[in-house]
């Protein structure tokens, strides 16, 4: 009712005026994109995301450039340093560079992050596609199998997981996906239950269109701006549950570096060297919060209701 | 000349967008007479809808930027918002096209019914409730006082659609608007619901402005009608002539462009050429002009005011209002 | 127009036979409720219908709300499989076709949907969304490909090189224009209209029945038109059929049909629908039908629109009316129907 259309010239071939052919084609991709660049907010968090991942990706880089040290150097002279020109963020109980550490406390945690995400999302997505799709028995069967999933109290798991073996970053991505696939598969099946509805997917059905290619080419396009929102979410989630664990001694042991692991010793130091603390807990904060903003932003930009 | 009961005048109605100014209604000046039922009719993106919602003053996010609306001499833009309330729904009542979603699901339709009076009336609960299940009778409701306690979902379309034309009457309004009331009902019910508005129109002396984009609606309803086309009226007059030899091309295109049950034999339908404007960047001079059979240099200069053409007629045309007749294969 | 694979035969048919034969045609929902979700009832959307559609016609469907057009459309097409009763394509039993088979039909049957905004896939190019039915039936590649989605473009009277744009970039009608490309990237025989112009203005709407007239005559189409609008149905259409909750209540050429209906729902719905001309609007005889339409989950017994007819007697609760035979072409299921 209100609001124009977009295309104002004729469309019948004789009187064709050629002003649209002019302009790229607007995918709904791009516009998204330009509405993302439009909240400044939203990209700074993503930037602010994007460097840290440089940062955790380079970080024997930064380590020899920038702070001279590595995170597992012991120096028992320069215990407990206060931040300054030897130890820009401080030294730790065993002299180990606070700062080195952080770096390659990145690439643990946002790794960890990362890739658990993309676990989850690929076997949750498959799952709810399958289940929202097909309906019936197989829906019944795998969302009895998800709220099975989503009830295991997942501490308990991790405490069963971490005594039977210590876990690596991956194997630690590993598990804390299994725990989080389930909520994916719930959210990908009712975008899909209200994707299958439209038109289109009837549409494309009436040409003879496999299942699969219904699937992969049309619903999962459509789904997709939900899955980027829940991984843009999920990453600042997973680094607190990351964090979490290995501050209760369940995920990344010492003395490989994590932000999370590096909590677990500094709070016996916290009255005389609360930097300790304050430094790896102002970093999780600090990414998780920007993790957070990014994904609003990415599901303003998403906005469905500008959908099409 | 009797005093008009409601005057529109010079309305002007923009909304801000992210493509630039859309002007939703672009100087429309119209009358509306005690008692008399007034079609409004366009399609959509016309500016009708928001011309009603202007008169209410419900228009927001849209901003009136300059013009008049005089209900018995008084100008409803200039009220303050208290005021205005005392004009809802008691002076002039509105009822729209969706049954589905204007009434509250989790109200009893009694209550719903009801609520116009209390507020305005000041009436205490049992004498509102009494006049509620009066009007639900009144308005073809079978048993009102067991219906009254249901909830809109357990009435049909076209029971909703009376639910809220009891609402709109109860406070005895002066005007009511109607803004496309019947589009989202099957035509077998349609006819029931503009029977029921015509009989409220007889019984209550209800001046009705009815908004649609049917013209067969305005047809068998309207005394007098108002077409807009892009924001603005390009003509106006009484039903009978503007149908028997329109003076514009867009209500003559219009007429000839739709499928008539009464054809005798198949012709072929002569539809009008091109697209509904962009309201962002709507053309220069007079905005049909792109889409018109009939056009000449000027119609691309300068916007046409709304003046008389024949006798009875108003049209916003410069084609016409030289004297040219509509004419064509 | 560049040549596409011929279609497979599955037996000979001509076109003295009807295209399109559906017989005793039921499509019922169930309905489930109560905590255990148990069938507790069925939708009757489509109850005993029979139709023929002659090869080049256009046979209108028209109905309100709830009566089963839409659904006997897509019954028709094989999206929904029926309950009961049977479908019958070129002389063929489809009613239960399945897997390699029902895809063989998809090149032969096309639907064109209701609404523009929804049923093109927003994430998709135009030429992609018309290429599709191309690339799922592997009748085109590369370049060829590319000149039919063009020339399917310029047939629906857009603009080639909008190929290259996304579904939203178009209005409403353009739209249309775009998924009526898509069906005819097919070739096929025989296309299932339901409700094209519903969503449209006013004024686009007489440009796409003026498009799909011109298709059908120039592509020897043949159309089941379905739509709620009668006047827009009696225009297109060399037949009409009225459905009421299911069933067929009157099958006629058009201007029979308006002239002289036999059926009072019939008659009720003609007088109902607005004419755009206020002489004759003010001196019409309306027949304003009491009440809503019966629930589809347990229609009336014996006639299904007698709780709203004026003419209803004992009778018609008792006994279905078959459809009887008025002259040529034209059939009414009533037991006292109108003269």
């Amino acid at each position: 009712m209100i609001g124009p259309s977009r295309v104002a010239e004729l469309d019948m071939p004789a009187a064709g005026v050629e002003t649209a052919a002019a302009r790229p084609a607007q995918s709904y991709w791009n516009q998204s994109w330009e509405r993302l660049r439009a909240n400044r907010l939203g990209m700074a968090a993503g930037v602010l995301i994007l460097v840290l991942a440089v940062i955790a990706v380079l970080a024997p880089v930064f380590s020899a450039v920038l702070t001279h040290y590595q995170p597992q150097t012991i120096n028992l002279d320069q215990t407990f340093a206060r931040p300054g020109a030897t130890h820009l963020l401080g030294s730790d109980e065993l002299g180990r560079d606070s700062l080195t550490r952080l770096i390659w406390g990145a690439r643990v945690s946002l790794g960890v992050a990362f890739l658990t995400v993309a676990l989850a999302l690929t076997v949750g997505t498959t799952v709810g596609m399958v289940a929202g799709y097909y309906g019936g028995w197989i829906d019944d069967v795998l969302m009895r199998l998800v709220d099975t999933v989503l009830a295991i109290p997942a501490i308990f798991l991790f405490i069963l997981m971490s005594i039977l073996f210590r876990p690596n970053a991956v194997t630690l991505a590993a598990i804390v996906a299994s725990v989080g696939w389930g909520s994916v598969a719930r959210l990908v099946r009712g975008e899909v239950l209200s994707v299958k509805q439209r038109d289109f997917i009837l549409a494309t059905r009436s040409i003879g269109a496999r299942d699969s290619r219904l699937m992969v080419r049309h619903l999962l396009p459509n789904v997709l701006p939900v899955l980027i929102v829940a991984a843009s979410l999920g990453v600042g989630q997973i680094i607190l549950i990351e964090a979490a664990l290995d501050f209760l001694g369940l995920g990344i042991q010492p003395p490989t570096p994590s932000w999370g692991n590096m909590l677990t010793n500094a709070q016996s130091y916290f009255f005389h060297s609360g930097f300790l603390v304050a430094f790896p807990g102002i970093t999780i904060f600090v990414t998780v919060l920007a993790s957070n903003i990014f994904g609003n932003g990415v599901r303003d930009a998403f906005d469905p209701r500008l959908k099409g | 000349m009797t005093q008009p009961l409601l005057e529109v005048q010079d309305l002007h109605t923009v909304f801000a967008t992210r493509d630039g100014t859309v002007k939703a209604v672009d100087g429309v000046s119209f009358e509306l007479l005690a008692g008399e039922t007034l079609g409004v009719v366009g399609e959509s993106g016309c500016g009708k809808s928001v011309t009603a919602l202007s008169i209410m003053r419900l228009q927001r996010p849209g901003r009136i930027v300059s013009g008049r609306v005089l209900l018995k001499g008084q100008d409803l833009t200039r009220m303050s918002e208290y005021e205005m309330r005392e004009v809802r729904g008691r002076e002039i009542a509105m009822i729209f096209q969706d049954p589905m979603t204007s009434l509250n699901p989790v109200y009893r339709v009694g209550w719903q019914v009801a609520e116009p009076t209390r507020l305005h009336h000041g009436w205490d609960k049992k004498r509102a409730m009494q006049s509620a299940i009066n009007m639900l009778g009144k308005v073809g409701i079978p048993a009102p006082e067991s219906r009254a306690r249901d909830y809109p979902h357990q009435f049909s379309g076209g029971m909703r659609q009376r639910v809220m034309i009891a609402m709109g009457l109860t406070t005895t309004p002066e005007v009511l608007i109607a803004d496309e009331p019947t589009t989202a009902l099957d035509v077998t019910i349609q006819a029931q619901i503009l029977e029921l508005l015509r009989h409220v129109n007889r019984e209550f002396g209800t001046a009705t402005i009815l908004i649609t984009h049917n013209l067969g609606v305005v047809a068998g309803m309207c005394k007098r009608v108002v077409v807009m086309y892009a924001g603005r009226i390009v003509e106006a007059g009484p039903t009978k002539d503007v149908f028997a030899h329109p003076k514009h091309p867009y209500t003559w295109s219009l007429l000839r462009s739709i499928p008539r049950l009464d054809a005798e034999q198949h012709e072929p339908l002569k539809p009008i050429e091109g697209m509904p404007p962009n309201l962002v960047d709507l053309p220069s001079g007079c905005s049909f002009h792109p889409r018109c059979a009939f056009k000449v240099e000027r119609c691309a200069r300068d916007v046409p005011a709304l003046l008389q053409v024949g006798e009875s007629q108003r049209a916003a045309c410069w084609v016409t209002q030289a004297g040219t007749e509509l004419q064509g294969a | 127009m560049p040549e596409l694979a011929a279609k497979p035969l599955k037996r000979a048919w001509t076109t003295a036979e009807p295209l399109v034969s559906v017989s005793d045609l039921k499509v019922w929902f169930p309905v489930s409720s109560g905590v255990m979700q148990r069938t507790t009832g069925h939708v009757h959307a489509v109850d005993g219908v029979d139709l023929e559609i002659k090869a080049g016609e256009t046979v209108g469907l028209v109905g309100e709300s709830g009566c089963g057009k839409s659904t006997l459309g897509r019954a028709v097409i094989r999206l929904l499989e029926p309950t009961g009763g049977t479908v019958s394509f070129k002389g063929e039993e489809i009613t239960h076709i399945r897997g390699e088979h029902l895809r063989a039909l998809r090149r032969d049957m096309a639907m064109i949907f209701q609404d523009p905004y929804a049923s093109l896939d927003p994430r998709q190019t135009v030429g992609d969304i018309i290429g599709e039915p191309i690339d799922v039936h592997r009748l085109a590649k590369g370049k060829q490909r590319q000149e039919r989605i063009r020339e399917l473009l310029r047939v629906v009277g857009m603009n080639p090189r909008y190929a290259d744009r996304y579904p939203h970039e178009f209005s409403g009608g353009q739209r249309q224009r775009i998924g009526i490309a898509r069906a005819l990237a097919v070739e096929p025989t025989f296309i299932i209209c339901d409700e094209p112009i519903s969503a449209l203005d006013v004024s686009i709407q007489a440009q796409i029945i003026n498009l799909l007239e011109a298709l059908q005559a120039k592509f020897k189409l043949t159309y089941l038109f379905i739509a709620h609008d009668l006047s827009v149905v009696k225009h297109i259409s060399n037949r009409v059929a009225v459905m009421y909750l299911g069933k067929i209540m009157e099958v006629a050429p058009g201007r029979q049909l308006y002239q002289r209906p036999r059926h009072p729902y019939t008659g009720s719905l003609l007088s109902a629908i607005p004419i755009p001309d206020p002489t004759i609007e003010l001196q019409r005889e309306r027949m304003i039908l009491q009440g809503d339409v019966a629930s589809p989950v347990n229609p009336p017994s014996g006639c299904r629109f007698r709780t709203r007819c004026p003419r209803a007697r004992e009778h018609c609760a008792e006994e279905v009316p078959p459809l009887e035979s008025y002259g040529a072409e034209h059939k009414a299921a009533c037991f006292y129907p109108l003269d």
